[in-house]
């Protein structure tokens, strides 16, 4: 472990502080600096985002009409959310009224990547904490499970590999489905295609179950085991329609993590909301939304606003959930079984839209006429609210742009959490693999993705 | 055999495909050992290792640090996608002006171009795409451990499209990816700026499939790195010419206003050396 640990002071803190570096198990890079007082009691810790390639930036001057593909490469989990949200933001500038059948299509191929996206995180970055929490670092990985359960990861990589081929069927990717274009899409599946990825999403549902029981019985263990002391404090906050969470919902729901009201905002009146807030020592800026700080946003935010009836398995999965360890949830390890519930969610919204799939002859696209207009679009992603702002010239080059991703939005509780945890775990600079797990795993349960934070 | 992953300033794509292999990889890894890989383990040193898969381009102070020492540890190093290999989007960067602002004594020093792996280190193969297909990316894996030499892949994008040229094509190109064309006219052929006839293969045709135009992210196919006379620009103007029988000046002067658009992901790197070795199953 010593190798890992530089004792440095800086330009900006003068005192001791040891560093974390990188963050595994994370997409990114990143690290965790825990800062000491002089009578080496923990000041705080932090987490920064050490990258950045300014894609905001790089978009400039851009025709439109193509900016989505290059928008996509903000993020290879949520590329395809950032794509449409691009998407969106374009046809809002330019009142593009998109097909109901490709906004099916768009919203199908959405719930599948939720679904694989979180089976991928829950396999290869998440159990390895839960299922082998105490070993060392040459078991604690996927390797190591595959050793001893081989059936739970072959089930995993399943549900897996049959979500991203139902994509790559209807979406010609997964990380980057290039069928969602502005206007709509490029092209609407036929009937075989639908059969298709019926019976591959079908095969799904048993492994899908399973994981959840997984996640059910290795955070029971881990709640016992693991007594933290820093419950998450603040609001938690989703894309909704009539109070639930959509990935591409009417308004913005929020709720304080403490018991109160909700508060209801349409997404412009979001947007107006949001400040933000850079810090020297991280390439991400945080952002903070008035009056409802420090917010959560992803799947353990969306959990606790429960699902609504036309998903009954995850409707119910949820109230289990609730009624076993109570509502709201608010420890940093309910995270596991907010992401295997939404697997669920996500495979059954899929389900639903493929079985009401009707073959038709309508047009996969409209018309984008571009002039010098703005437009945004508020959506979730996987990994939580997102947002993008488009400002474009009378030649259908793009002008200003502006992203707004989850990680933004969860980095002010996520720093706030981290210092409670160090506070809590770290005696002395001499941080052991122990506490520096610990600290890892508090950083995980926010699901992090540096590069669509910093994008 | 010592396996490892590194990843520099990239968006993590290269990584997820990496995963989306599943159980072969898994087992494949279970075999060996993962010497470092943050997206997979704990280890947070770079130690020596036999083959390294490494994506992102090189775009800070402390990425070259990394790559330097993954240079100095490694037998053989993999670059996975077009980041890796061209410079991919970022290469698209002039400067981080809108940056300076995050960049101080604490935080790594931004560069203001982002450059190829082989800038900073020697690499036996090269898998470009954006992100690549998994089972090039496994196939190429596979190709280092078990010391068999990969084949070479010249094919081009159209040589895996199944869409068919028409005679009668479009008159004017428009930059937007994929308005609904038809199920089995060539997109090119239609009016849309596909880069398939210029760009390497590999991919199953995957966006054209789709109804979407090639963007071009595996990067300039053989026939245009074959010569210092071709370019992405001149072979994909004769190439259109040649198939509406519109004149090469007409054409070149509609596709000035989207030059961009033939770069996206190698403008770091437009006269490119042959970086194309790499296996595809059956290929």
């Amino acid at each position: 472990m010593t190798d890992d640990i530089d004792v440095a002071g800086s330009e900006e803190f003068s005192g001791q502080k040891v560093r974390l570096y990188p963050v595994t198990r994370i997409q990114g890079r990143a690290d965790i600096e825990v800062l000491f007082t002089p009578q080496q009691g923990v000041r705080e810790a932090r987490f920064r985002a050490l990258e950045s390639r300014g894609i905001q930036s790089l978009v400039r001057g851009m025709p439109a009409l193509r900016a989505p593909q290059l928008l996509s490469r903000i993020c290879g989990t949520c590329g395809p959310f950032h794509q449409l949200a691009s998407c969106m933001a374009i046809e809002a500038a330019c009142g593009a009224e998109v097909p109901p059948e490709a906004g099916s299509l768009r919203q199908l191929l959405c719930w599948l990547l939720l679904a694989a996206s979180h089976v991928m995180t829950i396999n290869f970055m998440v159990l390895p904490d839960f299922a082998l929490p105490m070993s060392d670092a040459g078991v604690k990985n996927i390797t190591g499970i595959y050793m001893v359960d081989q059936e739970s990861v072959g089930r995993l990589t399943h549900a897996l590999t049959s979500l991203e081929e139902a994509m790559r069927l209807l979406g010609g990717g997964t990380t980057r489905p290039g069928a969602i274009v502005p206007g709509g899409v490029s092209r609407l599946p036929d009937e075989d295609d639908i059969r298709r990825c019926r019976a591959l999403v079908a095969g799904c549902e048993d492994d899908l179950q399973e994981t959840m029981r997984l996640a059910e019985m290795l955070t029971r263990r881990e709640s016992r085991m693991m007594e933290t002391g820093s419950p998450l404090t603040g609001y938690y906050m989703a894309s909704t329609t009539d109070g639930r969470p959509a990935l591409i919902g009417e308004e913005v729901t929020a709720a304080p993590f403490a018991g109160g009201d909700e508060v209801t905002m349409d997404p412009e009146g979001f947007l107006a909301s949001i400040e933000e807030r850079p810090v020297p020592w991280s390439y991400l800026v945080p952002l903070a939304v008035e009056g409802l700080e420090p917010a959560l946003v992803g799947p353990l935010a969306r959990v606790n606003l429960g699902f609504g009836e036309d998903t009954p398995q995850a409707a119910l999965e949820c109230r289990r959930t609730a009624e076993q360890w109570e509502h709201p949830l608010d420890r940093e390890y309910f995270f596991l079984v907010a992401i295997a519930l939404e697997a669920i969610w996500g495979w059954e919204k899929a389900r639903n839209l493929l079985d009401g799939w009707e073959d038709s002859d309508a047009k996969p696209s409209a018309s984008v006429q571009l002039s010098e207009t703005d437009g945004f679009a508020v959506i979730d992603s996987p990994r939580g609210l997102l947002a993008h702002v488009a400002s474009m010239t009378g030649g259908g080059l793009i002008k200003d742009y502006r992203v707004l991703s989850p990680l933004q939005f969860n980095y002010l509780l996520m720093n706030s959490h981290l210092s409670s945890v160090a506070e809590d775990t770290v005696r002395g600079i001499d941080i052991s693999d122990a506490t520096a797990a610990r600290l890892q795993l508090a950083v995980r349960s926010f699901i992090p993705c540096v590069p669509c934070g910093t994008h | 055999m010592y396996i490892a992953t590194a990843a520099f300033s990239a968006c993590g794509g290269c990584e997820n495909s990496l995963l989306s292999i599943g159980e072969p990889l898994v087992a494949l890894l279970s075999e060996h050992t993962i010497s470092f890989s943050s997206i997979l383990v704990d280890r947070r040193t770079v130690s020596p290792s036999d083959v390294v898969l490494a994506s992102g381009c090189i775009r800070n102070s402390e990425e070259t640090e990394v790559a330097f020492e993954i240079a100095r540890t490694s037998r053989k190093i993999i670059a996975v996608g077009t980041c890796a290999v061209y410079g991919g989007v970022c290469g698209l960067a002039n400067a981080g002006d809108s940056l300076d602002a995050a960049q101080g004594s604490v935080l790594p020093e931004l560069f203001a171009t982002a450059e190829p792996l082989d800038s900073s280190m020697a690499v036996e193969l090269y898998v470009p795409g954006c992100p690549p297909p998994p089972n090039l990316i496994f196939e190429a894996l596979k190709s280092v451990v078990e010391g068999y030499s990969p084949l070479h892949l010249n094919s081009t994008v159209c040589s895996d499209c199944e869409r068919a040229v028409t005679r009668k094509s479009a008159k004017t190109i428009q930059s937007h990816p994929g308005p609904g064309a038809d199920d089995a006219a060539c997109l090119l052929s239609a009016g849309l700026l596909c880069m398939g006839p210029v760009t390497r293969g590999g991919c199953r045709a995957a966006c054209p499939s789709a109804g979407v135009a090639c963007a071009g992210c595996r990067g300039p196919s053989d026939a245009v790195l074959s010569s210092q006379l071709h370019s992405v620009h001149s072979d994909l103007v004769a190439y259109i010419s040649r198939t509406s029988g519109a004149r090469e000046e007409k054409v070149a002067k509609q596709l000035e206003p989207m030059l961009r658009l033939l770069y996206m992901f190698t403008r770091r790197d437009p006269v490119t050396r042959s970086r194309v070795k790499e296996r595809v199953p059956g290929d």
